[in-house]
């Protein structure tokens, strides 16, 4: 009688993985394809997460008068130190996890290989990472190969300087008005990278005819530790503002020492690591003014911006980055699913086209290159400070008749203005 | 009649080269498995795995026929990879030229740029050489950023033509290379060229000393070794679409290294070993995401910790012993050897090579 109830046993188990696994074809599967092992593949995944809880708690998505929940794979591409890596990695998901779509994405040379092999499987692949314009330059030239990749965050990279620039603008705006500088001088500082060179050529060129003068160029490593002799350096140039790029852990050191030195000098332009929620400490508090370029702030860019950025902090305990952009790109889908009625990547491109979705980056419509609009009215960027521990959104602001509610008034350092104001 | 003449030749051949060695009859059904296993399996995934194996083998062959062979430690080989991959991606895009094109080509560059790297480094030797040799990708990587216009700068050359248009073809065009390639190889490594850069590596002044000029042994090895790699390098662009930074990073070189070592230096077919049994087994590693980097490292170290020549010699050396007197390879468990009849057994006994 026991070996019969072990037959038993075993029948039920096999059925039920049987039933299982028809089930689970039952699913809307999408790959969330990135570097798993860093905070940009992390933020992939929780984007991606936050939006499909959402979707599949009201009972998943609407294809053709059924419901079906959506099923997130994950897709450690390992592309930050292996870019074939990636690309069998998105094969995989494909051949082998039968992905209906693919969002995420993060180091360009890599993000090419992956679209080359999402697009040989006519996959609809959503870009949340990489900001090169090629990408999407290629949907213009082959059309019909790369009509299934669409960007969603970030910007396009000649964007993302042009915002850089408004800032360093709006800086030197406001130290103009209320400190009463006619031309202030900006030091260069930016991070000896290759991704920093166009930043420093284009501050070169176009600072002067914003009607600002050039105090000088650093260049420290991006890895340095300590960069007190450049901001003496930058002190002793008579600098009104410092014009950051940095990606690197020298954000730190840099916020630290300018806080600890009271370099008299506003900072403004990007510096990744002030984007994380961590600065404040890390910074022990000296961090406070500092200024950088972000994606999303805790302000109303559209009405569902605050709650994602609230549920993506306790979720993740970060702020999120542009690359958290999957659940944009997962809600974007999932319209276009819905009002196709199918999951034929065919049918949903012309859907795609037409999206016109207030996502938490702001106002998502698709260029013909499938890249996503930027511009007043549409997807914008942020600009965010520091401001006694919280990192506060202050542009846009007054911004070609652009307010985001929520978003409040840059503050120029203290210091700043008590050596400035004395002149 | 002719038909089974050469039917009759084919098995005289299998009967007295193949089939009388363990690692042959290996290698035998290991080349024959790559060759029949599309018609069993048409999974584009693990074509691609295998496509990328034989490349990188082809790659980590040629690393050890410079570094293994002639002993003048290469820690920048990823330079003749990248040298060829950027050379085949910007002939291919420019002037439009087809792979077959191409990929000679591109190894002819790397043969040039061997030569460029081993010019300057004759003069140094064991860690002096290997940090030179480290210096040479980083300076090119350096240059492929300064003239962005060409090289593609931080985003590489893309839109590169496929190396095949199907991806069986595709699999032919690697697994088949790499099968003559490495018997290439192999070859130049038994050659009387190879007993020369044996012997560079192991007395240098002896080998000068005998009348041989071994700069130009050296150079030849430099050049050899690019050649090689360099196909291995335009077959690579030609099949990801994309030359980019990542073709010249310190992390190939040291991979070509680790898969080298892992699978037996001085042999070619142990960096081919190497390379099928660790690229697979990365992509295997993927079903336990957090802790694959951490695992491989883990399996690397213990088999090297057990087996400090390589898998593949370790495992030579249990199955195959080698002739005191006429130096042929004999299954282990012969007790005379199959060319000379000398007593095998007795060497054994008296403490030879592996009895020590």
């Amino acid at each position: 009688m026991r070996g019969w109830g072990r037959i038993f046993g075993s029948v039920i188990v096999l059925l039920f993985i049987f039933f299982g696994s028809i089930s689970i074809a039952q699913d809307i599967k999408i790959g969330v394809a990135g570097p798993m092992a860093f905070i940009q593949g992390q933020h992939h995944w929780f984007g991606a997460e936050y939006a499909v809880e959402e979707i599949n708690a009201r009972g998943g998505v609407l294809v053709g008068g059924k419901r079906l929940p959506i099923k997130l794979i994950k897709i450690d591409t390992n592309e930050i130190l292996n870019v074939p890596d990636a690309a069998s990695a998105v094969e995989r998901a494909i051949t082998r996890d039968k992905v209906d779509f693919l969002v995420g994405g993060f180091r360009t040379e890599a993000v090419f290989a992956m679209q080359d092999v999402a697009m040989d499987y006519k996959k609809i692949f959503m870009g949340c990472g990489a900001a090169h314009p090629e990408l999407c330059a290629r949907v213009a030239k082959d059309y019909n190969k790369y009509k299934y990749w669409f960007r969603v965050t970030p910007i396009n990279s000649m964007f993302l300087a042009k915002v850089d620039f408004i800032l360093l603008g709006m800086v030197g705006k406001i130290m103009g008005m209320e400190l009463g500088i006619p031309k202030p001088k900006v030091a260069i500082f930016a991070e000896k990278a290759v991704w920093a060179d166009p930043i420093v050529a284009a501050a070169k060129e176009n600072i002067p005819k914003m009607g600002m003068e050039i105090a000088g160029e650093w260049r420290p490593s991006a890895t340095a530790t300590d960069v007190t002799a450049e901001l003496s350096a930058i002190n002793a140039s008579g600098a009104h503002i410092i014009f950051t790029t940095i990606s690197g852990p020298m954000g730190i050191p840099y916020a630290k020492k300018w806080g600890e030195l009271k370099i008299p000098a506003a900072s403004v332009g990007i510096n990744v690591e002030a984007q994380k929620k961590g600065f404040w400490e890390a910074t022990g508090g000296l961090g406070n003014y500092d200024t950088t370029m972000n994606t999303y702030a805790r302000v109303e860019i559209t009405s569902v911006t605050i709650p994602f950025y609230d549920k993506f902090t306790a979720k993740a305990g970060e702020f999120p980055t542009y690359n958290a952009g999957t659940n944009d790109a997962i809600r974007i889908l999932v319209n276009a699913i819905e009002k196709a009625g199918t999951l034929d990547a065919d049918k949903l491109v012309p859907e795609l086209e037409r999206t016109d979705f207030y996502g938490a980056a702001g106002r998502i419509v698709f260029t013909k290159d499938h890249d996503v609009t930027w511009g007043p009215n549409f997807v914008t960027a942020t600009g965010t400070q520091w401001q006694d521990g919280k990192l506060m959104c202050v542009w846009p602001v007054n911004w070609e008749g652009i307010t985001y509610k929520g978003a409040v008034k840059y503050k120029i350092p203290p210091w700043v203005v008590e050596k400035w104001k004395k002149k | 009649m002719p038909v089974l003449f050469s039917f009759r030749k084919i098995r005289l051949f299998l009967s007295k080269e193949i089939f009388i060695l363990p690692s042959r009859i290996i290698a035998f059904f290991f080349c024959l498995g790559l060759l029949v296993l599309p018609l069993l399996i048409k999974d584009p995934y693990l074509l691609r795995i295998i496509i990328l194996s034989s490349i990188f083998a082809i790659f980590a062959a040629s690393w050890d026929l410079l570094s293994g062979y002639t002993g003048q430690m290469n820690f920048g080989h990823a330079l003749f990879f990248g040298v060829a991959a950027y050379t085949s991606a910007i002939l291919n895009l420019r002037l439009g030229l087809p792979p077959w094109i191409t990929i000679p080509i591109g190894a002819l560059a790397a043969v040039v740029a061997g030569l460029i790297i081993g010019i300057p480094c004759l003069r140094l030797r064991g860690p002096y050489l290997a940090l030179a040799t480290l210096a040479f990708p980083i300076i090119l990587m350096g240059i492929v950023f300064t003239i962005p216009g060409i090289t593609g700068g931080e985003l590489g050359v893309s839109g590169i033509k496929p190396l095949a248009r199907s991806r069986i073809l595709a699999y032919y065009v690697c697994v088949i290379l790499m099968m003559g390639l490495g018997l290439v190889m192999w070859k130049i490594g038994d050659s009387k060229t190879g007993i020369i850069f044996h012997a560079i590596r192991e007395d240098e002044v002896a080998v000068r000393a005998s009348g041989i000029n071994t700069t130009r042994y050296k150079l030849l090895a430099f050049s050899l070794s690019g050649f090689f790699a360099g196909i291995s390098g335009g077959l690579y662009t030609h099949f990801i679409r994309i030359a980019g930074p990542s073709t010249l990073e310190v992390s190939l070189s040291f991979q070509a290294i680790i898969w080298a070592i892992f699978g037996g230096v001085v042999t070619i077919y142990g960096p081919i070993t190497g390379v099928f049994l660790l690229y697979p087994l990365m992509e295997f590693l993927r079903i336990i995401p957090e802790i694959r980097t951490l695992l491989f490292a883990l399996i690397v170290i213990v088999i090297l910790l057990f087996m400090p020549e390589g898998l593949t010699t370790w495992i030579r050396d249990r199955m195959e012993e080698e002739c005191p007197r006429c130096k042929v390879r004999n299954v282990a468990w012969r007790k005379a050897c199959r060319v000379c009849f000398a007593d095998l057994g007795k060497r054994s006994s008296e403490g030879g090579e592996h009895g020590v």
